[in-house]
């Protein structure tokens, strides 16, 4: 595992003079959302400022001897996701972690550094208006949070209304994909209902059709004629 | 409040001279001139100099190698301005006028002048200072081959792409802090407009329009600037086609705030595409809704349309959100040129 040396970073410090230049006492957290057809993307740029980077280090180097081996750096990025929350149409989506890089430490020690997450998640199929919700609450205490939809390269995805709380930990997207006769999310749990409904009694009259079926064939084998030798 | 040595102030009043002289150079097209005027600048440099300013045009890193940070803390590359000759440092800034409107210029040289009363104000710090900001060009300067000019240092980063008769702005980053100060005997806000006409567009806007206008949530900082190349985020706001002709045109205002800082005829044929596209720009607003009178606002403001992303941030850092703002310039179909350039 290759690790991210502190340096001479404390020296660096003490030359600088770093407040003038970058955030202090927040820690940044700008999220971008990427709604592509069966996926949703998050990238989150994390910028410690010079002052709540301590805290921040300690999150991640679990060991504590002052270096972040990239095993430190995913199991952070694991950790934090316990503090994020994905949901489309009410369904909680686990986030899978897919890149994770930290510059080096001087560079966030002295607040110019960030943390690049990356993570994805698959997106349940459905199509027709379809509501997004993402929270944050890493951190909150210190966090800048800002978190924004992209917009979307596949003309079959429509971005709609961003809803947000206040400091931005809570964001809801509208959208709609085409495909499906549209219907506003709230509808989505009666969609979702009356497709369950739908197969449930799928199930009794596939069973009473494929009986019906075996019969027609042992009447079919009934009535064959037998062989004549 | 400020103190610029009388020294700089001398090299500023020679550097506008310079930028008289260049512009008076005759009806030569801009780009003829500009290429003229970087010519001029190469050929007072030796070998190692011209070596050090030149790099491939298709070197994305140093294509994307500009910061809102001091230039200690995120190096730049190129020939910094406190390594020429008087000489030569006259003739980089005579080819920066050539490239920006005189109001783009005046800009960036305050710009640069507030880096330099943040370094008297913090005793010297030598990570600040009128000297910190480099000049480099990606490829060879050319009334026809596509080639690119950066000019940056702390809260500054102006990328200029000529490709033809095409000059393109985007995306540059200005900034300030002071965003306040005193420099002989005048007071000198570099973003000031930014933040009036912005201001005066949102006291236009009726109470309908002013609720969607305004975001309900905070937002503490940019959301496109630099690291963030070829992104393009929802719209919010308010729409420029539920304004009144007068708030579109006080818009367009604060859009030449920053489409207007390169040379006048580039500047043109921007604003003609903003001004096609302004139905289809929205105007959103983050925070408080008044000012003091003479200080910038404290709110964030972004105007966004298909072809343009302004975004202007007060930054916390400073103790006093006025004095210290950073804005971001793009255009999401046509950053570094590439509608022009194979980048």
């Amino acid at each position: 595992m290759r690790a991210i040396a502190v340096g001479t970073a404390a020296l660096l410090l003490s030359v600088a003079s770093p407040a003038f230049a970058h955030r202090t006492d927040e820690y940044l957290q700008a999220t971008t959302i990427a709604v592509e057809k069966d996926r949703l993307a998050v990238q989150m740029r994390l910028a410690p400022g010079i002052e709540v980077f301590p805290r921040v280090l300690a999150l991640i180097d679990a060991d504590g001897d002052g270096a972040v081996t990239e095993g430190e750096l995913r199991a952070y990025a694991q950790r934090l996701t316990n503090d994020l929350s994905l949901s489309v149409d009410g369904v909680r989506l686990p986030l899978r972690l897919v890149s994770s890089k930290m510059e080096a430490l001087e560079a966030l020690e002295d607040g110019r550094g960030t943390i690049q997450l990356a993570f994805d998640a698959a997106a349940p199929r459905g199509s027709g208006g379809r509501r997004l919700v993402f929270e944050n609450h890493h951190q909150r205490p210190m966090a800048e949070y800002l978190v924004n939809g992209l917009v979307p390269r596949d003309p079959a995805i429509r971005l709609g209304a961003q809803r947000r709380n206040y400091d931005q930990s809570v964001y809801r997207l509208d959208y709609t994909q085409s495909g499906a006769v549209a219907s506003t999310p709230s509808d989505q749990s009666w969609s979702r209902m009356w497709w369950w409904l739908a197969v449930a009694a799928l199930i009794p009259l596939t069973r009473l059709t494929m009986k019906v079926r075996m019969g027609q064939r042992r009447g079919r084998l009934a009535v064959v004629p037998p062989r004549e030798n | 409040m400020s103190v610029v040595s009388m020294t700089n102030v001398r090299r500023l009043a020679a550097g506008v001279a310079l930028v008289a002289s260049a512009s008076g150079a005759g009806a030569q097209q801009p780009t003829a001139r500009i290429v003229s005027a970087a010519n001029r600048f190469l050929a007072t440099l030796d070998q190692q100099q011209k070596g050090a300013v030149s790099f491939a045009f298709d070197d994305d890193a140093q294509r994307a190698r500009w910061s809102n940070f001091p230039v200690r803390m995120t190096p730049r590359a190129g020939l910094k301005l406190g390594d020429l000759s008087a000489a030569q440092r006259s003739a980089a800034m005579s080819l920066l006028s050539s490239v920006l409107s005189a109001r783009g210029y005046e800009k960036i040289q305050q710009i640069m002048d507030a880096d330099e009363v943040l370094k008297t104000t913090e005793r010297n710090n030598p990570m600040f200072g009128r000297d910190l900001y480099y000049i480099s060009f990606l490829g060879t300067p050319s009334e026809t081959k596509p080639w690119m000019l950066q000019f940056g240092g702390h809260h500054l980063a102006v990328n200029v792409t000529i490709a033809g008769e095409h000059g393109v702005l985007t995306p540059t980053l200005t900034g300030a802090q002071p965003a306040l100060y005193t420099l002989a005997g005048k007071t000198v806000r570099p973003l000031g407009r930014e933040s009036d006409k912005a201001l005066a567009l949102l006291n236009a806007l009726d109470e309908t329009q002013r609720k969607q206008a305004i975001l309900g949530y905070h937002v503490g900082d940019l959301v496109l600037g630099p690291g963030q190349d070829g992104k393009t985020i929802q719209p919010e706001g308010l729409k420029a086609s539920a304004m009144t002709e007068r708030q579109r045109a006080m818009l367009l205002e604060v859009i030449a705030e920053w489409s207007g800082i390169v040379h006048e005829s580039a500047a043109a044929a921007r604003m003609a595409e903003i001004k096609a596209d302004l139905g289809n720009t929205w105007f959103a607003w983050s925070g408080p809704t008044t000012a003091t009178t003479g200080q910038n606002i404290t709110a964030y403001y972004r105007i966004q349309g298909p072809k343009l992303v302004i975004e202007y941030a007060p930054q916390r850092l400073g103790g006093d959100l006025s004095m210290h703002v950073h804005t971001m310039y793009r255009d999401p179909t046509n950053d570094y040129g590439r509608k022009y350039t194979s980048r």
